[in-house]
């Protein structure tokens, strides 16, 4: 029974020496991750016109911070992340090679490092330090899903679809890119029998309904010049497909781990890939286990497509042009997430090889006791991910620290929302990332303000990514209402402010249902003396201005019935799943406990 | 389950002085991200 917490405690122990001073109290900020405290589940569900990128993960954070401090909930947020991962590739590796049976203690090791090499890899550490904690909520749930996949086959449907279901939790919480990624990693196992790719084909679905249904009936587009901007590129000193092999590659430099890619750490972490793949090739052949062929698909796939947008960036462009379906493609090395379990199971099996413990490949009398050797070597092999990717030690070596807001943006958030009246908050300067100085250490984030009020929040989505040579490539936003907001106001592309007469800009917003304006930086914003605008809160950082009642033309902002409808069916089916495997679990101990059963 | 711990204690100190070194390594070469202006920053920089 103790054996059984292994994992859970391994993750937790990982999660703690990963995130370090990050669970204290306050709030990470960093690239996209804004967790805000007191968010608002009515502005989540308002949400934009655009693609809603924010649902569900967002609305989660909103619904948990109603009964948990806000920076709980980002702890348990990022602590899931890790717990999850190591518990989800430490079970997958000892059930596919033990099956339901007892694990040996070298098979508990194996767990270990499978566990281990799955959440401690230039991946996770990247999309880390970009803030995308929920991309790494469905990363972590993948090997929950291939485990439901293969188990599909050993269930009656009804029983093995709750089992999918409760897998994909984690990546329903996450979003597009998680659901993304779940089919692609599991998608080619399931494809194995026509029923078990039609049951996750219908899991994937029902679950994604919060942002699929507003996502087709929005007419979002995507610009295909995020392609050119998020396109893998080489962190290390083995350009892009080496980098992508080691896991690595993101497009943004400022989110690489420091000191990852050197090239002694860069060269150790490239010999602890050759061993992964060499003991995935060699445990597929051995034992031919039921991912074998499908998770190397998986694998392949995804690194065809991390690659696309280096190798063909313009035939990808035009897809995505044709189809904003396509616009996940753009940021490829997301796409390496299947490689990374397959290299986690790898380095699991190369284990199993080292410490001769692979069921089936001894003889009758047992396996021989390793050498001292072979235990070193073990030891090491399994504390390679630490070793070539330190980085990602104690909250990323200081990379992620939390922070407290600034009293004058609590003030801001407080007289917004006793505010009864409709109208949306206009967020400037017209920007989306700022750098602000109350973060502490400087540090890159998506602007805190944008999620800060209950309600409806307009703000610049653009994406401006700066390239090698000095340039600059614009992404264009998604939100449309934002668009022709900003368009009367002459905005300064270097400042990010109104250029138009000051006297006019109450009505311009007013008469767009603006009723709030935020200044969310340190600027000259020049507002203060505007007829027509009251400020309402002014701090070095914060200045939030009321426009005059008179000049506001706004309606009130209803929740999406789409999005409320995808949600409450994705939330049933889920509740429907939990309580189906709990019934038949009650069920199936039932008999077994009773006297007489022998067992 | 002596030799076990012992290979646990010489692996674990090797991985830690492996460590060690490329946490030094690591050291000066954080990348740092250049703001538009004073104020305004790009999502990022490849």
């Amino acid at each position: 029974m103790v054996l059984r917490w292994i994992p859970w405690a391994l993750g937790a122990l990982v999660a703690f020496l990963a995130l370090g001073p990050a669970l204290g109290p306050g709030h990470v900020l960093r690239f996209d991750m804004v967790f805000v405290p007191d968010p608002s589940l009515r502005a989540v569900l308002s949400g934009a016109d655009g693609f809603p990128r924010a649902i569900p993960s967002d609305a989660v954070v909103a619904a948990l911070s109603t009964v948990l401090p806000g920076h709980v909930v980002q702890s348990l947020a990022l602590t899931s992340v890790f717990v999850l991962g190591v518990a989800g590739a430490f079970r997958l590796l000892t059930g596919l090679v033990y099956g339901r049976g007892p694990v040996p203690a070298t098979g508990l090791a194996a767990g270990a490092v499978t566990g281990l090499a799955y959440v401690w890899n230039p991946f996770v550490a990247e999309r880390l330090l970009l803030g995308q904690w929920a991309v790494l909520l469905g990363y972590a749930g993948l090997p929950w899903v291939l485990a439901a996949v293969v188990r599909l086959a050993s269930f009656p449907p009804a029983r093995g679809f709750a089992g999918l279901v409760c897998a994909l939790a984690p990546a329903a919480v996450g979003g597009f890119s998680s659901v993304v990624l779940s089919a692609l990693t599991a998608g080619p196992t399931a494809l194995r029998r026509w029923r078990d790719a039609g049951l996750l084909l219908l899991a994937l679905v029902l679950l994604s309904l919060p942002w699929l249904v507003p996502s087709l009936v929005s007419g979002a587009a995507t610009d295909p010049a995020g392609v050119e901007a998020f396109a893998a590129r080489s962190d290390t000193p083995f350009g892009a497909l080496g980098s992508l092999l080691l896991l690595g590659g993101v497009w943004n430099a400022g989110a690489v781990p420091p000191g990852y890619g050197e090239p002694v750490t860069a060269a150790l972490k490239a010999l602890t890939v050759v061993v992964a793949l060499a003991g995935w090739v060699w445990w597929s052949w051995r034992a031919r286990p039921v991912v074998a062929v499908g998770l190397s698909v998986s694998a392949v796939l995804g690194l065809v497509i991390a690659l696309a947008g280096v190798l063909v960036p313009g035939p990808l462009a035009a897809l995505i042009d044709l189809w904003p379906g396509f616009g996940p493609l753009r940021d490829g090395q997301l796409y390496v997430a299947p490689l990374s379990l397959l290299q986690s199971l790898g380095l699991g099996a190369a284990v199993l090889w080292l410490l001769r413990a692979l069921p089936g490949t001894t003889s009758a009398a047992g396996p021989p006791a390793p050498g001292m050797g072979r235990l070193v070597t073990t030891v090491l092999l399994g504390l390679s991910p630490v070793v070539t990717l330190p980085g990602l030690l104690w909250g990323a070596n200081g990379g992620l620290v939390p922070v407290e807001y600034p009293p004058a943006w609590r003030e801001a958030q407080a007289a917004v929302a006793a505010d009864e009246r409709p109208g949306a908050v206009l967020v400037l300067p017209w920007s989306a990332y700022r750098g602000p100085a109350w973060s502490g250490e400087p540090v890159v984030v998506l602007d805190p303000a944008t999620k800060l009020f209950d309600r409806r929040t307009l703000w610049n989505d653009d994406l401006r990514v700066g390239t090698p040579d000095g340039g600059t490539v614009v992404v264009t936003g998604e939100d449309p209402r934002a668009r022709q907001v900003a368009e009367p106001l002459d905005l300064d592309s270097e400042t990010g402010m109104p250029g138009v007469e000051s006297a006019e800009l109450p009505e311009l917003l007013g008469s767009t249902g603006v009723r709030y304006v935020a200044v969310s930086a340190p600027v000259d914003h020049g507002l203060s003396e505007v007829e027509g605008l009251s400020l309402v809160v002014e701090g070095t950082d914060m200045a939030l201005f009321e426009i005059d009642d008179g000049y506001v033309e706004a309606t009130p902002e209803n929740g999406s019935v789409v999005v409320v409808a995808g949600a409450l069916t994705s939330l049933g089916t889920l509740l429907w799943a939990v309580f189906a495997i709990i019934r038949e679990e009650s069920r199936r101990r039932g008999p077994a406990e009773g006297p007489g059963t022998g067992t | 389950m002596i030799k076990v711990i012992a290979a646990c204690v010489i692996g674990a100190a090797l991985a830690g002085g492996a460590t060690v070194v490329a946490t030094n390594l690591a050291t000066e070469s954080t990348a740092t991200a250049e703001p538009v202006n004073e104020t305004l920053y790009n999502y990022g920089d490849r």
